[in-house]
């Protein structure tokens, strides 16, 4: 008995132990001078899993088949522009930008809620082409050779360089797993399972249906448009052109789909491959999107459970094989 | 001054039922996958656009007008659209809920990429000698590709509701998308009538790809907006119904002209979506719909 109890002891704090040293020793890259490439990878790698972590809380653990993270990240972008050009910190625009993303993913729920299954995929999709119409004719910031198709510089951010950037990202990454665990061991993500597999089952059992998916859609709305601000701040740069772009609804969906949709690693696998494709390919420009639109179709029909559902079916073939051995 | 202003809107107006055909003839296709498969197809747009570069290919190669690039394109399209059901669509069927979401727009993005890999992202646009210029029709001038497009928007509705209604493929088609198992308990063949029912939706995607491409210039990425137009109009027009689908069009294409004409160019799409997303948030099953 007591050697099993230390034995279980010890289990939970390697658990505690190994994700501890892992942030650190990746906090610490920037410091002992690993290439700038590398640097670079991995801000992408933190910043987009963020975003396709939260994807999957939305369409893999609620239903909401999201199509519109490019409202978000595009409205977290331009609150970016309006903080920094009215000469406060940047991390203001970025804190500033999760909110903002987060009060319009509160607006936007009144409608879209009352769409169900595709009607609310297509209906989230038409909300960044509204934005980006918006932002070519208002500028939020009058000028004469900024803003609409121009679009804006990010200003505050001179000073700064690929090293911070990467802690921003890194810290957004951390964030979106540790969002991800605690709603999904709380009473919210139960609901939100339930609401995924069915809705008006889980209303009769007492779960407000409307507020569970609205907190979730706030949440991931947060980290969603900080993530996409990030980004904002690394480019320098944006127009509605990118900031409503549809890319950010096909990274978000190609990682959390290629890693395993509604599995909690999956999107942190998705997008390892993910970037991995983007820097290997990025040089054959746009046959690099068309190989991506290939594997998104590949995967999809081959391993509907990606990677991760993958891996998960095999070991546990491998486990029940094992018991069948071991117990004769 | 009323008649002044009413003088000033005749030809907003006349534009706009004309642009409203155009836009119902984008939305058959999208109509029809969806009555009957139950499937949003979300490369619809692209599929479209596709067939406009598909006639520019033709038009720039070897001078062959784009209209007459139809023999080639739709059957090319037929058949495309048949192996997309048959071999990709039905599987992701079996799969899970948002599975044929996703691979779509796998399909979309494979189609741009495509697009502007062959003919770069710079705008393109079709061109007939009998299309340039406009036509009097009374009391304002009209471009001719508005009339062309509209024209052909009746002669496709005519045709396709005909053959619905009588022909033996077109009679399983509605069987199949009424009710499915019905269907298949009086020997109707679902699984094949679905690839037909695909395959002429993109047929008529590639007719209404040519009559776009005579408008407007067009670039890869030009069909999601398109997609999200022709959702619109079903949504307007409600599934079914040739002439829901008509007015869905026009109501759109009303929208678009009136608010260019009031409120500037700049502002003439951003009303259309709004449109789109008001309606689907207060009948998500459309106003004509069921």
């Amino acid at each position: 008995m007591g050697v099993e109890r230390n034995m279980k002891v010890s289990i939970n704090q390697w658990r505690l132990i190994v994700p501890v040293v892992l942030v650190v020793v990746l906090a610490i890259f920037p410091i002992i001078g690993i290439p700038l490439a590398w640097l670079l990878y991995l801000f992408l790698f933190f910043v987009y899993m963020a975003m396709a972590n939260m994807w999957n809380l939305l369409a893999g653990y609620t239903g909401l088949t999201f199509l519109g993270p490019a409202a978000l990240v595009g409205l977290a972008g331009y609150t970016l522009v309006i903080v920094t050009w009215n000469d406060l910190p940047f991390y203001l625009g970025i804190i500033g930008g999760g909110v903002v993303a987060a009060v319009f993913a509160a607006l936007m729920a009144i409608p879209t809620f009352r769409m169900r299954g595709i009607y609310f995929a297509i209906g989230t999709l038409v909300v960044p082409e509204v934005l980006r119409n918006v932002f070519y004719v208002w500028k939020p910031i009058p000028g004469d050779f900024i803003g609409g198709g121009a679009g804006y510089m990010i200003k505050g951010i001179e000073g700064l360089s690929l090293t911070e950037f990467y802690w921003l990202a890194l810290t957004i990454g951390i964030v979106s797993i540790i969002v991800m665990r605690v709603i999904l061991r709380s009473k919210l993500g139960l609901g939100l399972a339930a609401i995924r597999d069915s809705d008006r089952a889980a209303a009769s059992s007492g779960v407000d249906v409307f507020r569970s998916k609205l907190y979730a859609f706030v949440i991931a709305a947060f980290v969603m448009g900080a993530a996409g601000a990030i980004c904002f701040v690394y480019q320098g740069y944006i127009a509605p052109v990118g900031a409503f772009n549809i890319r950010w609804l096909m990274t978000c969906l190609l990682a959390t789909v290629i890693g395993g949709i509604g599995t909690e690693e999956g999107p942190i696998v998705g997008t390892i491959i993910v970037v991995f494709l983007h820097f290997l390919l990025a040089r054959y420009g746009e046959l690099s999107l068309l190989i991506q639109g290939v594997i998104l179709v590949v995967i999809m029909l081959l391993m509907p459970g990606g990677i991760v559902g993958l891996i998960r079916r095999k070991t546990r073939d491998y486990r029940s094989l094992l018991q069948l051995a071991t117990r004769r | 001054m009323n008649m002044e202003v009413l003088a000033g809107l005749s030809r907003p107006i006349i534009m706009g039922v004309l642009l409203g055909g155009l836009y119902a003839l984008i939305a058959l296709g999208l109509s029809m996958v969806f009555g009957v498969m139950k499937l949003i197809n979300v490369a619809h747009g692209d599929l479209m656009i596709f067939s406009a570069y598909f006639a520019y290919a033709l038009m720039t190669a070897w001078g062959i007008d784009p209209i007459l690039s139809l023999t080639m394109g739709i059957p090319l399209w037929f058949g495309l659209g048949f192996a997309i059901q048959k071999y990709v669509m039905s599987r992701a069927f079996g799969i899970s809920m948002e599975a044929p979401l996703i691979i779509a727009f796998g399909i979309s993005l494979i189609l741009q990429s495509l697009a502007q890999i062959i003919w770069s992202p710079y705008s393109r646009g079709l061109t007939a000698p009998y299309a340039l210029g406009g036509i009097s029709l009374g009391i304002t001038t009209v471009p001719r590709t508005y009339l062309l497009s509209f024209i052909a928007a009746l002669v496709v509705m005519l045709v396709l509701r005909e053959f619905l209604r009588r022909s033996y493929l077109g009679k399983a088609i509605v069987a199949a998308s009424q009710d499915k198992r019905g269907a298949e308990l009086v020997g109707i063949n679902t699984g094949r009538v679905y690839a037909f029912a695909f395959a002429i939706a993109m047929a008529t995607t590639a007719i209404a790809g040519v009559f776009f491409g005579l408008t407007f210039p067009f670039t890869p990425t030009s069909g999601v907006g398109f997609l999200v137009i022709a959702f619109g109009v079903i949504i307007i027009g409600g599934l079914g119904s040739m002439l829901g689908t008509f007015i869905g069009g026009i109501v759109l294409g009303l929208t678009q002209t009136l608010s260019g004409h009031f409120l500037g160019a700049a502002w003439q799409m951003l009303f259309v979506y709004l449109i789109v997303f008001v309606v689907l948030a207060v009948r998500p099953q459309g106003i004509f719909g069921r």
